[in-house]
């Protein structure tokens, strides 16, 4: 009898789960092109490079820009799958990344100075 | 060039969406619920017993007793370390070479599956043990046996240093994905290995050797146990209550259940932009973290074991050690949640490196041209429901195994209120757990 019970109160516990799961389906897929281009301003000045670590939410096929203020040339590396690396002059350069259609956290990192600039939230 | 590939897990590139906060808090309630509802209602009398649990499957037994079946197993564990050791020594230093994905990848994470569908799975295959065993057929000694006898209190101490050491390599150390150290540590693994079997006997394996351990930890949870000599079908709460209760468990497990939590919290944007706007550098930090994360973790759970009050035949300090094997099924719905889809994904891309293994363009497997399939990654919502769900179960199944290791060693006034720390305990991991999930 008792572990007719538990039995239930796990079950009930799960049903009560699976709804909440039920709830909060969000529509994923979404239409990318018909984004606008997500443009991100990176400053690198010796050392610091801003934003910092921060995280963006960009649209799953969204045309993504960086536009790299710099007092020296560099290189950045998108680590999305597959990996993407851009290389950067001193002065404002625009890369255009290849529009990333696997949702996921990707890392946008200065391999010169060993940070994560930003985090993309594909969604 | 390797190091700024290296992320994740040692390897790889993106990385899964957190979940919903609506999921994190729907997975924290059910939690909650359960826990309670278990102690309210649950058995209060032992129900598992070792020495009766479990349905004989005698032909399965048969058969895995069989010599033809154990030698087929070992064999495949010394090919597969042949094949890994010539990718470590002859191939190049490039994160094309399979050792990084069958070190960080096949071996670390996909012998939990393993171990959790077929039982201890690396004691099997285990090719130190198997080097172990014809060193001792050629000398015609016994492996069981060593020059001295595993000290005891040692119990499985070296082998929470050796998953310790492990995870360091993978979370901690920044030129993770260089052949160099990768081989260095694989050496280090071997020497330390044969060298404990000698002195030791084929003991040290089953106490000190960390994947062997884990291995067979998550194995208790599989449906396959023995009795004597005898192979029984269990249910998985039964055969999760015959873990041996060791000195030195509660710190496996908190190595285990800490290391991974780190791992996630090191991806939050919080500890991201900490670590970068520090003057101290993020080695240390990094260090710090980790072991304050594995530190926590025993320390919250020890103490949520030694505040009961308890009869004459027990004392507080082996109560971690005692309770330490309900915390697996945390440890593994967490494992799920936080490697799935890096197993899924980065596990078929290692089989397609694998094909290649000097980089030279072969095609020896035959899995060369194959293409990774990234179905889990395109449906993020499933994938968050299965975290959760995971998580939550491994929680259920923890708070029931607690509460037949209190039923059985607790005087009976204790019993329920002695409980009650614990279950705050793993309430926290999960709570914690899932915050993470939603947060990294």
């Amino acid at each position: 009898m008792r572990r007719l019970m538990a039995v239930l109160a796990v079950v009930t516990c799960t049903l009560t789960l699976a709804t909440g799961c039920g709830g909060s389906d969000e529509p994923s897929g979404s239409t990318g092109s018909t984004h606008s281009t997500k443009t991100i301003d990176i400053t690198v000045s010796g050392d610091s490079v801003t934003p910092n670590g921060d995280r963006v939410e960009v649209a799953t096929g969204q045309p993504i820009e960086l536009v790299v203020k710099a007092d020296a040339a560099g290189e950045i590396h998108v680590h999305s799958t597959p990996e993407q690396e851009f290389e950067y002059g001193p002065g404002t350069t625009t890369l255009k990344l290849e529009p990333i259609e696997e949702p996921g956290v990707v890392d946008v990192e200065s391999h010169t100075l060993d940070v994560t600039i930003v985090q993309l939230e594909v969604r | 060039m390797s190091h700024g590939i290296t992320l994740a897990h040692g390897i790889g590139g993106a990385k899964d969406l957190p979940i919903s906060p609506e999921l994190a808090i729907a997975g924290a309630v059910a939690a909650l619920t359960v826990s309670f509802t278990v102690l309210a209602i649950a058995w209060r009398n032992p129900r598992y017993d070792e020495a009766t649990s479990g349905r004989p499957s005698p032909n399965l037994g048969a058969l895995v007793t069989s010599t033809g079946f154990r030698v087929a197993l070992r064999v495949f564990g010394v090919l597969v370390l042949a094949y890994a050791a010539v990718a470590a020594v002859l191939g190049k230093d490039l994160l094309t070479n399979p050792i990084f994905g069958m070190f960080y990848v096949w071996w670390w994470v996909g012998l939990v599956p393993l171990s959790l569908l077929f039982g201890p799975v690396w004691k099997a295959i285990s090719p130190v043990r198997t080097i172990n065993l014809a060193f001792a057929k050629l000398s015609g000694s016994d492996p069981d046996r060593g020059v001295y006898a595993y000290p005891e209190r040692l119990g499985h101490w070296p082998a929470a240093l050796g998953l310790f050491a492990f995870v360091w390599m993978e979370l901690v150390y920044p030129y993770s994905t260089e052949l160099g150290p990768v081989r260095l540590w694989c050496a280090a693994y071997l020497a330390i290995m044969l060298l404990g079997g000698a002195l030791f006997g084929s003991t040290f394996y089953a106490r000190a050797d960390p994947f062997e351990v884990y291995s067979s930890l998550v194995a208790r949870l599989s449906v396959w146990g023995w009795r004597g000599d005898r192979l029984v079908v269990r249910s998985p709460l039964a055969n999760l209550d015959t873990v041996p209760a060791r000195p030195g468990l509660v710190a496996v497990v908190a190595v285990l259940f800490g290391s991974t939590a780190f791992d996630s919290f090191r991806d939050s944007t919080v500890w991201v932009k900490f670590v970068q706007s520090a003057d101290t550098s993020s080695f240390l930090l990094n260090n710090l973290a980790l072991l304050a994360f594995c530190t926590v973790v025993g320390l919250l759970f020890a103490l949520g074991c030694v505040l009961t009050g308890l009869g004459d035949d027990l004392r507080h300090r082996e109560l971690p050690d005692r309770f330490a094997h309900s915390v697996v099924p945390i440890i593994v719905g967490y494992i799920v949640a936080h490697y799935l889809t890096y197993l899924v994904e980065f596990g078929q891309m290692t089989l397609i490196l694998a094909s290649d293994p000097l980089g030279n363009g072969s095609n020896l497997l035959g899995t060369g041209d194959w293409s990774v399939n990234y179905w889990l990654s395109y449906h993020p919502t499933l994938l968050a429901n299965i975290k959760v769900l995971s998580v939550v179960l491994g929680h259920v199944v923890a708070v029931v195994a607690a509460h037949e290791r209190a039923v059985q060693v607790l005087p009976k006034r204790h019993q329920l209120t002695g409980q009650l720390p614990l279950l705050f305990a793993m309430v926290a991991f999960t709570v914690g757990g899932l915050y993470l999930l939603f947060a990294a």
